[in-house]
């Protein structure tokens, strides 16, 4: 017999996982099977509070942001000294990308390990 | 009264009574399959996550009360906890959040009706997870892409620049929105490159890709993946080569095991 894994209640404090709602939302949200009402027996219409959905439409507002963020790429900061800047700007989001993309993969077996002690504590 | 004597009293008002209570229904797993005692569902308070077993497959359910609303962020949160929990171990069809039977029968019949369906789908995705890999642009390193790319974003971006400090703002309206909507352009076609290239890279090591919306401006890639359990190295591996090729103009992120949200999906008109 296989045992599922089905743990419990308590997300704030199950590590990595469900620190992030909007990740959630955006994984959850209007997937999965859905059952037609019409045939299926004994559905109940619960009242399901309302989540926004994302999604991107481009807008007059979009454009400005875009224009916006166009514009702060030279807040002081002249043609000669953009080139020093750029590679500083480069150097840092590398950095960044490096450790995202190690908390992820590291993520994920910390996730599964959270997972296993937790059923092994049954908590 | 203590929250204590409160909640254990919810918990058999809500086991003695069908009709304070309903059952939301998680996913479909193989019949073989059943929750750790301890396992909680949504709700408050959380009752326990049980199956109802019908044949070769079950539901897996937990009661909740008919009056509360449901989707607090907790719910969520509790929804796919338990759907990604158990495909670390079983196959399961996730069900859309908020699918609530009104008694046990209920279940039952919906998994009568459904079982070779049911079945054929667990089979198909035995052994497979999901995944979604999310990518954002590095702003700075995608604006200055474009500024180099397209001519007329540069004369306009020089334009604003140049312009009397005093100007009133709505003078350069039309130049600041012609900017972003360049701008808007070069992101949309730079994502669709790169969303090509992810999945062109991925193929060989999933079984099937699924294009999400993007639910950023700056969202770079936005891919369900399935994966064989038995590739799931080797994948996250070409996850971290695509990761180190982009690095510096795309943060990447991987999210999973998950359970197949994206891969359970009725076919639909424009899907």
């Amino acid at each position: 017999m296989t045992s599922a894994v089905a743990t419990t209640g308590g997300a704030a404090g199950s590590g990595d996982s469900s620190s992030d709602l909007a990740d959630v939302i955006d994984t959850i949200l209007d997937k999965g099977l859905v059952i037609d009402a019409h045939i299926a027996v004994g559905v109940v219409g619960i009242r399901l509070l309302t989540i926004d959905a994302r999604i991107v439409i481009a807008s007059v507002d979009t454009y400005l942001r875009f224009a916006e963020a166009v514009n702060r790429l030279d807040l002081g900061e002249s043609e000669g000294k953009a080139l020093p800047d750029l590679a500083g700007g480069k150097a840092s989001a590398i950095e960044k990308a490096g450790e995202t993309i190690g908390q992820l993969v590291g993520g994920g077996k910390e996730r599964q390990r959270t997972r296993s002690r937790r059923d092994r504590e049954e908590d | 009264m203590s929250t204590r004597t409160r909640e254990a009293e919810q918990e058999s008002e809500a086991q003695g009574s069908e009709q304070s209570t309903a059952y939301f229904v998680y996913g479909v797993v193989p019949g073989d399959v059943t929750p750790t005692e301890e396992a909680r569902g949504l709700g408050d308070p959380p009752l326990a996550v049980t199956t109802v077993t019908r044949s070769e497959i079950g539901a897996l359910v937990s009661e909740v009360p008919l009056d509360g609303p449901l989707g607090e962020p907790d719910d969520l949160v509790a929804y796919q906890r338990i759907l990604d929990g158990t495909v670390i171990e079983a196959p399961v069809l996730p069900l859309r959040f908020g699918t609530v039977l009104a008694d046990r029968e209920s279940v039952e019949r919906l998994l009568d009706d459904g079982h070779d369906a049911f079945l054929a789908a667990l089979n198909e995705l035995d052994d497979r997870t999901e995944f979604i890999i999310r990518g954002r642009y590095v702003e700075r390193a995608l604006l200055e892409q474009i500024l180099e790319d397209v001519p007329e974003a540069a004369r306009l971006r020089d334009s604003l620049r140049d312009a009397p400090d005093d100007l009133p703002e709505q003078s350069t309206m039309d130049a600041r929105v012609r900017l972003g909507e360049i701008v808007n352009q070069a992101v949309e076609a730079t994502r669709t490159t790169d969303t090509g290239n992810l999945i062109a890279a991925l193929e060989p090591l999933t079984v099937t890709a699924i294009e999400r919306p993007p639910t950023h401006e700056q969202d770079a890639v936005h891919v369900a993946v399935l994966v064989d359990n038995a590739r799931r190295r080797k994948f996250e591996r070409g996850v971290e080569a695509v990761e180190k090729r982009w690095r510096g103009r795309v943060e990447l992120r991987l999210l999973g095991p998950l359970a197949p949200y994206d891969f359970v999906a009725v076919p639909q008109a424009g899907q």
